[in-house]
């Protein structure tokens, strides 16, 4: 509707900007008197008529029938290379020849505009999706080269090691008792999403895997339907709910992709996650390393599985990599 | 009298419902079993390269391709000449069965629960699912047209398209060069290794 509006309104000021070209090239600015005695031009003096002319007062350019439809200053229709825009198409885009009701009517002048050809729906499917703006891209390349070379050279060794060490029932273990602990991570955001429900659901789930789960090791949580697919809270999350946008998209060193809300989205995520208060709580610093490294290992592994699927077998991994994220952080952000 | 375009009326309303129902219902039993033999093929697998050749012959009969391809390059699709797009697909099938093939690692399986099928649009059913791999859950989200059969349009792994993704790179690559640099990129990315 909105569309259809649009194209009204275009058409309306390029037919008076029509009408107005051709009153300005053609000196049509003569008054003209039209009487019973037919039409005549009005004798001017230093731009006025004579207070004496009887009859009706005209522009010349609105009586007389302008030479042609002047296609210069109409909007040029787009080239239509499918054939089935040359369907819709409408016919009357050439001009029309000038009739004997076009002379007597001549100030009245309807001239149809040829509309845009319509987008080929199926081709065009993926034009609006999520994007970000990246005014540093020549930056962010040269900082995900250089996480790039780290994440293979580096943090894959490590989280292959990781693998080695740790059977897959054990890596699960550990990735259960650190998602368990980021809870105050979740129901903060939760409810400051005005989420209370599912900030409810989260503290029993929190209860539920802490006691019968045995701190969080088994998932317990998963056989209860109503606890099993909770969505995912986080601080950047809470910022797109309060409707602020994402900023320009940053390549972090060593984190990776971020926009510039989810950057300080994540000191939020830092301070509300208990494995970082350890650093700050008093214990010891290899106390804090063994339940932290863990946590980190878990982290790494993960964000090298994602990388991988994100990069691997990409046309630009760069490019992979930035639609990979804003596509994934919308999603959550409507959850 | 006036009762007949009523009755008319509702019984297209009592037929349509259920044409949409049994539509959602085909496409859902479609993917079932569709992603029940790439779980039992990626049992058997070796490896990785092993598992997408052996991948192969079902997921030509599972995935449009042809849909997919075209939807990743976009309204520049026309400008292909014929012989380009076959090209175009046949490349891009290779690399979507490799990567979709990625996502599996031999010996480690999935477990899927569905959510009852969707339709967006007349045309399409999404079948939602979460997935529990590796100890990380995984909302997929499979597209499906009615394309000689159904086939498979998208994979939308947590809100990342496989296609959608393609496209913004496909994009950048076509406005530089056109279909000549779509295909040689095309080309490179599917003789990697």
């Amino acid at each position: 509707m909105k569309k259809s509006l649009s194209i009204l309104a275009a058409s309306a000021l390029a037919f008076c900007g029509l009408q107005m070209a051709s009153a300005s090239s053609t000196s049509n600015n003569d008054i003209v008197i039209i009487s019973k005695d037919g039409a005549e031009t009005a004798p001017t003096q230093v731009g006025k008529t004579q207070k004496s002319s009887n009859g009706t007062l005209f522009l010349r350019s609105t009586v007389e029938p302008s030479p042609s439809p002047t296609p210069k200053s109409a909007p040029k229709p787009q080239a239509t290379p499918a054939p089935s825009v040359s369907k819709s198409a409408p016919k009357s885009v050439k001009p029309t020849p000038k009739t004997a009701a076009d002379s007597k009517n001549p100030s009245i002048r309807i001239q149809k505009k040829s509309t845009p050809p319509p987008a080929d729906a199926d081709l065009d499917e993926y034009s609006h999706g999520a994007t970000i703006a990246d005014p540093a891209e020549p930056v962010n390349r040269g900082t995900f080269w250089l996480n790039h070379q780290l994440y293979n050279y580096v943090l894959r060794p490590v989280s292959k090691a990781y693998e080695f060490v740790l059977p897959s029932p054990a890596r699960r273990a550990i990735h259960n008792v650190f998602e368990n602990v980021e809870y105050p991570v979740r129901v903060v955001n939760h409810v400051l999403q005005f989420e209370l429900k599912r900030a409810d659901l989260e503290t029993r789930k929190f209860v539920v895997n802490s006691v019968a789960g045995v701190g969080g090791i088994l998932r317990v949580s998963d056989r209860i339907p109503e606890l099993a697919n909770i969505p995912s809270a986080d601080t950047g999350q809470t910022f797109a709910k309060w409707g602020i946008g994402h900023g320009a998209y940053v390549v972090l060193p060593v984190l990776g992709p971020r926009s510039v809300r989810d950057t300080v989205g994540m000191a939020g995520d830092y301070a509300l996650n208990p494995v970082s208060w350890l650093s700050y709580g008093g214990v010891s610093g290899a106390t804090a390393l063994a339940v932290s490294g863990p946590s980190a290992a878990r982290n790494m592994n993960e964000k090298i599985n994602l990388y991988d699927a994100a990069t691997q077998n990409a046309i630009d991994p760069y490019i992979a990599v930035r639609t990979g994220y804003i596509q994934y952080r919308e999603q959550a952000a409507s959850r | 009298m006036k009762t007949l375009p009523v009755l008319i009326a509702l019984a297209i309303l009592a037929v349509i419902p259920r044409s949409f129902a049994s539509s959602n219902a085909e496409a859902e039993d479609f993917l079932k079993k569709s992603v029940s033999e790439v779980v039992n093929i990626s049992k058997s697998s070796p490896n990785s390269t092993a598992l997408a050749d052996s991948l192969r012959p079902l997921l030509m009969k599972t995935i449009s391709f042809d849909a997919m391809t075209r939807r990743a390059v976009g309204p520049g699709w026309k400008q292909f000449t014929a012989e380009q797009q076959k090209e175009s697909i046949r490349l891009f099938s290779t690399l979507i069965i490799r990567t979709y093939s990625g996502k599996f690692t031999p010996g480690e399986l999935p477990e899927i629960t569905y959510k009852a099928a969707t339709s967006p649009t007349p045309e399409r059913v999404e079948v939602s699912t979460m997935t529990l791999y590796k100890g990380s859950r995984y909302n997929v989200i499979y597209r499906l047209e009615e394309i000689d059969g159904w086939r498979i349009t998208d994979v939308v792994i947590e809100g990342v398209s496989m296609v959608g993704n393609y496209r913004t790179q496909f994009d950048a690559e076509f406005k530089q060069g056109g279909a000549d640099a779509v295909l040689k990129v095309l080309k490179k990315s599917v003789s990697a290794p």
